[in-house]
């Protein structure tokens, strides 16, 4: 039997018909191509994720940085401040007391919202999901956080708080 | 007359059916892998393990070239075999 090319609706009449049941049905053959059009939209975000961090790798803090006076922060106090490179990174400047200072990136690690010392808990503390870290090594203690808060050393040198990227 | 598809086609009337339902089933399957890996890929590259993040990037790559592969068994449409 030979086909009827009249009978056949032509393909740019089939994506726009006129009636609404039919633009809004979606048939299981076209279902299956959707799911492996996200398949491929979510291997190559996979493959992003690789290009960008060979491509891009984060260059780590570089020289020392002067944050504050020594007397500026008093014991149990912290002090914020910013260090500009390739992105501004948010840290928070913790006097222990006994001599002991820390200094830790402010950004939590399960979302990203500002941490904060606790002097009275003597922790530091994620107000948003009520996440604790240790303010010595930045170890998570409870909570949701994955990781442990991202450290700098903090060298005290003529009464003047400088910051240098951790040695490891 | 016949040919073989049409008689086996006619011999099991349900294997389109069972086919498409398998079909999207391992769609499904593999996708919610993928969205798995690009996930655990997003929290390792934060922590800079590049590992990980190239070992999901091949697995992913995997199960999306599965997931075109098997878009060769799709059965064809009911309606273009009603009209043959």
């Amino acid at each position: 039997m030979s086909k009827d090319p009249n009978s056949e609706i032509p393909k740019c009449k089939q994506d726009f018909p006129i009636e609404q049941k039919e633009a809004t049905h979606v048939s299981r053959r076209e279902f299956a191509k959707f799911l492996t059009l996200l398949s491929g939209a979510l291997a190559v975000g996979n493959t992003a994720i690789v290009v960008k961090s060979l491509a891009f790798p984060e260059k780590p803090l570089e020289g020392e940085h002067a944050i504050c006076m020594e007397s500026e922060v008093g014991d149990g106090d912290s002090f914020m401040f910013e260090i500009e490179g390739s992105k501004t990174i948010p840290y928070l400047l913790i006097n222990l007391g006994n001599g002991e200072w820390r200094a830790f990136e402010q950004k939590c690690t399960h979302l990203s919202c500002a941490v904060k010392y606790r002097h009275d808990l003597g922790q530091i503390e994620c107000p948003c999901h009520k996440g604790y870290f240790n303010p010595r090594t930045g170890d998570v203690i409870q909570g949701p956080p994955p990781r442990p808060l991202p450290q700098l050393e903090v060298v005290i040198r003529e009464g003047q708080v400088f910051v240098k990227a951790q040695q490891t | 007359m016949s040919d073989f598809r049409q008689s086996q086609n006619e011999a099991h009337p349900n294997k389109t059916n069972t086919l498409m339902t398998g079909i999207i089933f391992l769609l499904i399957l593999f996708v919610t892998i993928q969205i798995w890996f690009l996930f655990g890929a997003l929290n390792n590259a934060l922590q800079e393990n590049l590992n990980f993040a190239i070992t999901t990037a091949l697995g992913s790559l995997v199960f999306a070239f599965a997931s075109f592969w098997l878009l060769k068994y799709l059965p064809e449409p009911i309606k273009r075999k009603m009209k043959k």
